[in-house]
């Protein structure tokens, strides 16, 4: 169980003063299985967006629950407690949710946020099992060192995997230790835990190692030619 | 520098400077980016500038994404020219950057590095900015 106190440990805007009142307590219960976090969750019955504005300034984030075929349920989730989630265990958190009493287990599905003020706006949640195989993106993770005078570059930042709901890996390690130029690591060459598969193409390239620039090409400028006027008027105007 | 290799019009209306970025708000090729928190029309001189401050602080073994593009022309209209006779001559390519779009992205393997790498390119933009990460969002 997170301690309450230390939840509030930085300066808070407006829009999560709101929430600081509600009883944190209550709200955030940590299951005995890491990846699993109990929320309480409060259907909405207002809709637009001046009801999802009343509802984050309440301390709120409006959130949508659907999945299994079943109609899409709207609720409202507690703001600070769910960006906690978030920040603690990723865009793949599994959450217990309290739907009036009633417990539902959802995955974070879609999180949006303010792309200036960086708050949460919106979050989509899907609705599962216990034992039940989902897929999702999961982070990729490059470590080591390569040879000296390479560049490695990471053309995959994230793998689409299926893995069990309730175990999946925060993140996967691709290691380039020693790695010399001209080394290629191939989606289907990147070790995968037990139980998790490859839903990603095999043959996609995840990380390349090749001869760093030197410093001629990195200062080498492109031809800044005058463009070529297509459209009406072509043959009247210069281009 | 960066200009269109084909256009259809060679004068355009001036770009709208209203509104957000709807599109291109996240890092996504490289670990760190510049974030633009103000509309702004950006040159492609600045852009270049920009490019050149980063890959003279980080040498070699990093790489460097420029996720903005001057698309739209801008004209102007010769100095001591009363106004009429038409709308000037096309003088600058700009991209018209709104707030929360990424314009620069980099790899780079030290962070301290690569922030003051962007520091410096943030110094030859136009507007106020930030430095992002892809995966440091602080909610």
């Amino acid at each position: 169980m997170i301690d309450a106190a230390c939840r509030i440990a930085r300066p808070l805007s407006d829009h999560e003063a709101a929430a600081a009142d509600l009883d944190l307590a209550s709200k955030l219960l940590r299951s005995p299985t890491v990846s699993e976090v109990r929320l309480a969750a409060e259907p909405r019955t207002e809709f637009g967006k001046g009801a999802a504005r009343r509802t984050r300034r309440a301390g709120k984030i409006p959130a949508v629950l659907y999945g299994h075929g079943s109609d899409p349920q709207h609720v409202a989730l507690p703001a600070l407690e769910f960006a906690r989630v978030v920040r603690e265990q990723g865009s793949n958190a599994v959450l217990s949710l309290d739907l009036d009493g009633r417990p539902q287990l959802a995955l974070t599905k879609t999180v949006t946020v303010h792309p200036l003020r960086r708050y949460i706006e919106h979050v989509d949640l899907l609705i599962i099992r216990r034992g039940e195989k989902v897929v999702v993106d999961v982070y990729l993770v490059v470590t080591g060192n390569a040879a000296p005078d390479t560049l490695v570059t990471q053309e995959l930042v994230s793998l689409q995997v299926e893995a069990d709901a309730m175990s999946i890996p925060d993140e996967i390690e691709v290691s380039v230790e020693g790695a010399a130029i001209g080394t290629r690591v191939l989606a289907s060459e990147v070790p995968l835990p037990p139980g998790v598969e490859l839903r990603t193409d095999p043959e996609y390239l995840v990380v390349n190692i090749v001869a760093a620039p030197s410093t001629a090409d990195l200062d080498a400028e492109a031809t800044g030619e005058e463009p070529a006027l297509t459209g009406p008027g072509a043959a009247d105007e210069p281009a | 520098m960066l200009v269109p290799r084909k256009i259809k019009h060679r004068k355009q209306h001036s770009p709208g400077r209203s509104g957000m970025a709807t599109g291109g708000t996240q890092v996504t090729f490289g670990d760190f980016g510049i974030q633009a928190l103000e509309p702004a029309y950006v040159t492609n001189r600045q852009i270049e500038s920009a490019r050149i401050a980063i890959n003279r602080h980080i040498r070699r073994g990093g790489k460097v994404w420029i996720t903005i593009f001057p698309d739209r022309p801008l004209t102007k209209k010769p100095a001591e020219t009363r106004m009429g006779s038409g709308k000037g001559s096309p003088e600058f390519w700009v991209a018209n950057v709104k707030p929360g779009r990424i314009m620069f992205e980099m790899a780079y393997p030290n962070e301290s590095v690569a922030r003051e790498a962007l520091r410096r390119a943030m110094h030859k933009l136009p507007m106020k900015c930030r430095i992002v990460t892809r995966e440091g969002v602080d909610f």
